[in-house]
C-alpha cells in the first residue's frame, strides 16, 4: 500500500511539474519586458546591453554562457539577491534551502547505494554508505531547525504576518511534519540501512522492509508532500527558469529571430476585447493599433 | 507615526489610509537637514472627497470625477472590475503581458525582499500602501476570488472584500508606483510588482476609459489626434524650428539648417516634444553636434512624429501600440535607415525595446538611442572639445528605462569622463539607480495636489543623492549642474530644485547631456548652458 503511495505520489509530481512547465512555455510571448544587467550579454559587468553599440542590429550579438551559468549558479547554490537584499531573512532562508539540496542529495546517494548493493559493486559501498550518514544528518537537522525557524519568523514578524495566507504557514508546517517525522523515523534507523533496503525495494518492485510506525508515517506525509508540492508556489524552482530566463533576462530582438510569423498570428489573429470607450473590443489588435491614419483622422473616442 | 495597515483595509476602513508628514519622511542631507528648509505638506481640500479618491492617502492623480453615486453604480462598477480581471487573465486580451503577469501574482513568497528597493516606500517613512506588495497582494487575492471556487480559495489564500472602495483606492493605489522596476532586481524569484501596478493601471483605462488626464485624454489621445502631447501641431513645429535656427546663429554663430521631412536621410531623430517647449536649447543642441558630426539626419513634421513620447508603456497597451505603429509608418515613409531617439527615457525604453514585437514586416525598422551615437562622436573626435570649458562639478541621473530597463550604461560615462573634469557618480548608480520620482508620467501629472506627492515621495530619493553627490560644494557660490539625459526625469528633477530651491541654496542646476557637449566646444564663445 505503502508502496503505491509512493509510486502514485512520484508520478503526479513529475505529470503535475511537466505541465505547468507545458502551460507556461505555450503562452503567447510577451512584449519585450528585459531588466539589466542581463547576465549572457558580454557588458553585463557593468549592466550593459548591445544597445551601447551604434548601429546594434548590424553587429553580430554575442553572448556569454559563463556570465549567465554563474548568475544562475549564485542564484541557485547561494540565493544571492536574499543574500545582498534582505540578510536577515537569508540567515534562515539559506539553511532551509541547503537542507533542501541535501536532502535531495541524500535521495541520490540511497539510490547509488542500493543500485551498489543490486550490483554488488563493493569498491564503493563504504565511500557511499559514509557520504549518506554525512549528508542526511546534516540535511535533516537543518530542515528540523529552520523550517521552524521561518514559520516562527513569519508569525512574528508583522511585515511577513500581515501578508501571509493559511497556505505560507501550512506549507511550512507540512514540511516541518514531514522532517520531524523523518527526524524520529531516523532515529529507529540511525545509518539509513532500512532506507536503503526500502530504496532497493522500490527500484526492484519487490516486498519493502518491515519499518516502524514512525517510518510509515513518515513515508506517507513525505508521499502526499510530493502529490500537493506541485500545486503550490513551491514549485518556484522551476517558475524561475521562467520569470528569468523567459522575462528578465529575455533580450531576443525581432531582427533576425524566428518570432515575426508568431508575432504576426497574435496581432491579427487575436481580438482586443477590453471595453473601454476608445477600444473596439470586436477588432484585431492589428486593426485597433492602426486605426488613427496618417493624416490625423482618429477615432479615439473618450 | 507609522500606522499598521492592512491588506483588508482597503476595502474597510473609512477616511484617509494614510497620512503623509514632514516628520515621517525620509530624512534629507544638508542644508535640509534643519527644520524650517522645507515647505510643509497640504490637506486636499475637503470637496474633492465628493467626486474623486482622496481615501488612500489624500493625493488625487486619477483627476476624473469617478466615484459611484449610488448603490446600482457601485454595483455596476464591481461587475466591470471582475470583467477587467478576467480580461487581464485572457491570453488574446493580454497577450502582450500575460506570462510575466500570471508568474508574478502566482509565486510570490510574500518576503518583502522587494520593499528596500522602492524609493517611494522608503522616502514616505515605509507606509504601508506604497510598499511594492501591497498592490500586488490585492490584485492577486481578488483574481484568486472571482476564480472558480473564489469564496473556498480565498480562506486559504488570503482574501479582500472586493467593493467600491477597494476598486477606487486600488486604481489610486496604481499611480503610487514609479514604474522604475527596481523592486523586480531585488526580488530573488524574479518577480515584477512594477509590471502589476502597469497591469492595474491597465484594467482601468482598457476597461473603464479610466486613467489621470495628462495620461489619457490630454496624453495619449491628444498626441494621436493633434500631432503631440504638448499640443504642438505641425505648423507651430515649422515656426519653431526656425526659431531654433535663428536662437543657434545667435547664440554660436553658426549657421545651421535643421532638416525637416528629408526624405531618404539616414537618421530619423525624434525628440520628446516637451523639449521643444521647455528645453529649446537641447533640441538645437542636437542639431549643432549633428551637423558638426556630419550625419545625415531629419527631423519629421508628420504628426505624432515629432514626438517620441509613447505614454502608452505606462498605462494602456492599446494607445501605446497605436502611438509606436504610427512612429514605425513615419519611418518607413520617410525611407530613412534607423529611427535615433532624442534625450526621453520612455521613448528609448517604448519604441526600440518594447514596441519591438508589435513591429513586423515593413515596420521593424532599426530604432536606436542617441547615446552610443555621441560617445563615437566624441571618442572620433568629430567635435573640438575642451573640457575645462565645463570646469564645474558635474553628476549623472540615469533615466530608468534607458539604463536598468534598456542596457545604456556606459557611453554616457564615457562621454562625461571626457567632457567633464569635475564628473561625479551618484549612488547607488548605473542599473542600479533610483528613478528620478517622475517616472510613468508622474513628471507631466501636475492636477490637483499631486506635484505635491511628487516633490514630497516620489522625488524625495533622488533629492536625497543629488545632495550627497554635491555634499563637498554644496554652497550656492559653487554652481553645479544635474545631467539628466531624459526630458520627464529633467521636468521632475526641475520641479524638486524648485520647490527645495535648491539653486538658490545649494547653486545646483540641471539639464541634457548635449548642452554639456555643445558648453565644451572650442569654437562657441560664450557659455551654451546659462548657469553663471
Amino acid at each position: 500500500m505503502l508502496n503505491f503511495l509512493i509510486y502514485t505520489a512520484v508520478a503526479i509530481f513529475v505529470l503535475v511539474l511537466l505541465a505547468k512547465f507545458v502551460k507556461y512555455s505555450t503562452m503567447p510571448i510577451h512584449l519585450r519586458w528585459e531588466i539589466y544587467p542581463v547576465p549572457h550579454d558580454p557588458r553585463h559587468e557593468h549592466g550593459g546591453s548591445y544597445y551601447e553599440e551604434v548601429s546594434w542590429w548590424a553587429k553580430p550579438r554575442l553572448k556569454t554562457l559563463a556570465g549567465e551559468l554563474k548568475e544562475m549558479l549564485m542564484e541557485m547554490l547561494f540565493i544571492k539577491r536574499v543574500f545582498t537584499y534582505k540578510r536577515s531573512l537569508w540567515w534562515l532562508t539559506y539553511p532551509f534551502h541547503t537542507g533542501i539540496y541535501l536532502i535531495l542529495v541524500w535521495f541520490v546517494l540511497l539510490f547509488i547505494s542500493a543500485l551498489i548493493d543490486i550490483f554488488a559493486i563493493g569498491i564503493l559501498k563504504m565511500p557511499v554508505y559514509y557520504l549518506t550518514l554525512v549528508v542526511g544528518s546534516i540535511a535533516i537537522i537543518l530542515l528540523l531547525i529552520f523550517s521552524l525557524a521561518l514559520f516562527i519568523r513569519r508569525v512574528s514578524d508583522w511585515e511577513l504576518r500581515s501578508y501571509s495566507s493559511f497556505l505560507d504557514y501550512f506549507n511550512l508546517i507540512f514540511i516541518f511534519a514531514v522532517v520531524l517525522t523523518g527526524a524520529l523515523a531516523w532515529q529507529k534507523d540511525f545509518d539509513f540501512t532500512i532506507a536503503k533496503d526500502y530504496m532497493k525495494a522500490l527500484i526492484t518492485f519487490s516486498s519493502p522492509p518491515t519499518v516502524s510506525l514512525e517510518t510509515q508515517i513518515h513515508i506517507a506525509l513525505l508521499s502526499l508532500l510530493l502529490i500537493y508540492l506541485p500545486f503550490t508556489k513551491m514549485t518556484h524552482f522551476l517558475t524561475k527558469w521562467f520569470t528569468y530566463h523567459k522575462i528578465l533576462w529575455e533580450d531576443e530582438p525581432v531582427i533576425g529571430s524566428e518570432m515575426e510569423e508568431k508575432l504576426k498570428k497574435y496581432l491579427t489573429g487575436f481580438k482586443v476585447k477590453w471595453s473601454a470607450p476608445h477600444i473596439d473590443p470586436n477588432l484585431t489588435w492589428a486593426e485597433e493599433a492602426s486605426k488613427c491614419d496618417l493624416a490625423g483622422k482618429c477615432e479615439v473616442k473618450l | 507615526m507609522r500606522e499598521r495597515i492592512a491588506i483588508q483595509d482597503i476595502a474597510k476602513k473609512e477616511g484617509q489610509l494614510v497620512k503623509i508628514t514632514l516628520e515621517d519622511l525620509m530624512k534629507l542631507p544638508p542644508p535640509y537637514d534643519k527644520p524650517g528648509m522645507e515647505p510643509n505638506v497640504t490637506e486636499p481640500k475637503p470637496e474633492w472627497s465628493q467626486n474623486y479618491v482622496t481615501e488612500l492617502d489624500g493625493y488625487v492623480a486619477i483627476d476624473i470625477p469617478w466615484k459611484p453615486k449610488n448603490k446600482e453604480e457601485e454595483e455596476a462598477m464591481v461587475q466591470k472590475f471582475i470583467n477587467g480581471l478576467k480580461k487581464l487573465m485572457d491570453k488574446e486580451a493580454n497577450w502582450t503581458f500575460l506570462q510575466p503577469l500570471l508568474l508574478s501574482l502566482e509565486y510570490c513568497a510574500r518576503c518583502q525582499t522587494c520593499s528596500d528597493a522602492c524609493h517611494i516606500y522608503i522616502s514616505s517613512g515605509r507606509k504601508e500602501i506604497y510598499r511594492p506588495t501591497y498592490r500586488a497582494e490585492i490584485l492577486r487575492r481578488l483574481i484568486k476570488k472571482i476564480s472558480s471556487g473564489g469564496n473556498f480559495k480565498a480562506k486559504f489564500l488570503g482574501d479582500v472584500e472586493l467593493n467600491a472602495k477597494t476598486i477606487l483606492r486600488l486604481a489610486e493605489c496604481a499611480y503610487r508606483c514609479n514604474l522604475c522596476r527596481r523592486c523586480a532586481q531585488y526580488c530573488p524569484l524574479g518577480l515584477d510588482n512594477g509590471l502589476i501596478a502597469r497591469e492595474i493601471r491597465k484594467l482601468f483605462v482598457q476597461e473603464f476609459g479610466i486613467a489621470p488626464q495628462a495620461l489619457h485624454a490630454q496624453g495619449t489621445a491628444k498626441h494621436l489626434t493633434t500631432g503631440s502631447s504638448t499640443g504642438l501641431t505641425p505648423d507651430g513645429l515649422k515656426d519653431m524650428i526656425e526659431f531654433f535656427e535663428e536662437e543657434i546663429k545667435e547664440k554660436t554663430g553658426k549657421n545651421i539648417k535643421i532638416p525637416v521631412d528629408e526624405k531618404g536621410s539616414d537618421i530619423l531623430l525624434i525628440h520628446n516634444a516637451g523639449e521643444f517647449l521647455s528645453w529649446p536649447e537641447n533640441i538645437e543642441a542636437f542639431a549643432i553636434i549633428f551637423e558638426e558630426a556630419g550625419l545625415d539626419w531629419t527631423l519629421s513634421s508628420e504628426i505624432v512624429g515629432y514626438d517620441a513620447v509613447n505614454y502608452g508603456v505606462w498605462y494602456d497597451d492599446v494607445q501605446f501600440s497605436r502611438i509606436a505603429l504610427k512612429h514605425a509608418e513615419i519611418a518607413r515613409k520617410l525611407d530613412v535607415n534607423r529611427v535615433v531617439v532624442g534625450e526621453c527615457g520612455h521613448a528609448h525604453k517604448a519604441l526600440t525595446v518594447v514596441a519591438d514585437r508589435i513591429f513586423v514586416g515593413e515596420y521593424q525598422i532599426p530604432r536606436e538611442s542617441f547615446l552610443p551615437i555621441l560617445w563615437d562622436i566624441v571618442r572620433t573626435k568629430k567635435l573640438n572639445l575642451d573640457p575645462n570649458k565645463n570646469d564645474f562639478p558635474v553628476t549623472l541621473h540615469d533615466p530608468c528605462n534607458v539604463v536598468r530597463l534598456m542596457g545604456i550604461v556606459e557611453p554616457q560615462r564615457k562621454i562625461l569622463r571626457e567632457i567633464c573634469p569635475k564628473f561625479r557618480e551618484m549612488k547607488p548608480n548605473g542599473v542600479y539607480n533610483y528613478c528620478c520620482g517622475g517616472g510613468s508620467g508622474f513628471a507631466i501629472m501636475n492636477s490637483m495636489n499631486f506635484p505635491e506627492f511628487r516633490t514630497k515621495v516620489s522625488t524625495r530619493m533622488k533629492f536625497k543623492q543629488i545632495l550627497d553627490a554635491f555634499q563637498d560644494n554644496i554652497s550656492p557660490e559653487v554652481k553645479k549642474y544635474v545631467c539628466a539625459p531624459c526630458s520627464n526625469c529633467k521636468g521632475a528633477i526641475r520641479d524638486i530644485l524648485g520647490h527645495y530651491n535648491a539653486t538658490a541654496n545649494c547653486g545646483i542646476h540641471y539639464g541634457g547631456l548635449v548642452e554639456l557637449i555643445v558648453n565644451a566646444m572650442v569654437d562657441i564663445e560664450q557659455p551654451y548652458i546659462e548657469m553663471f
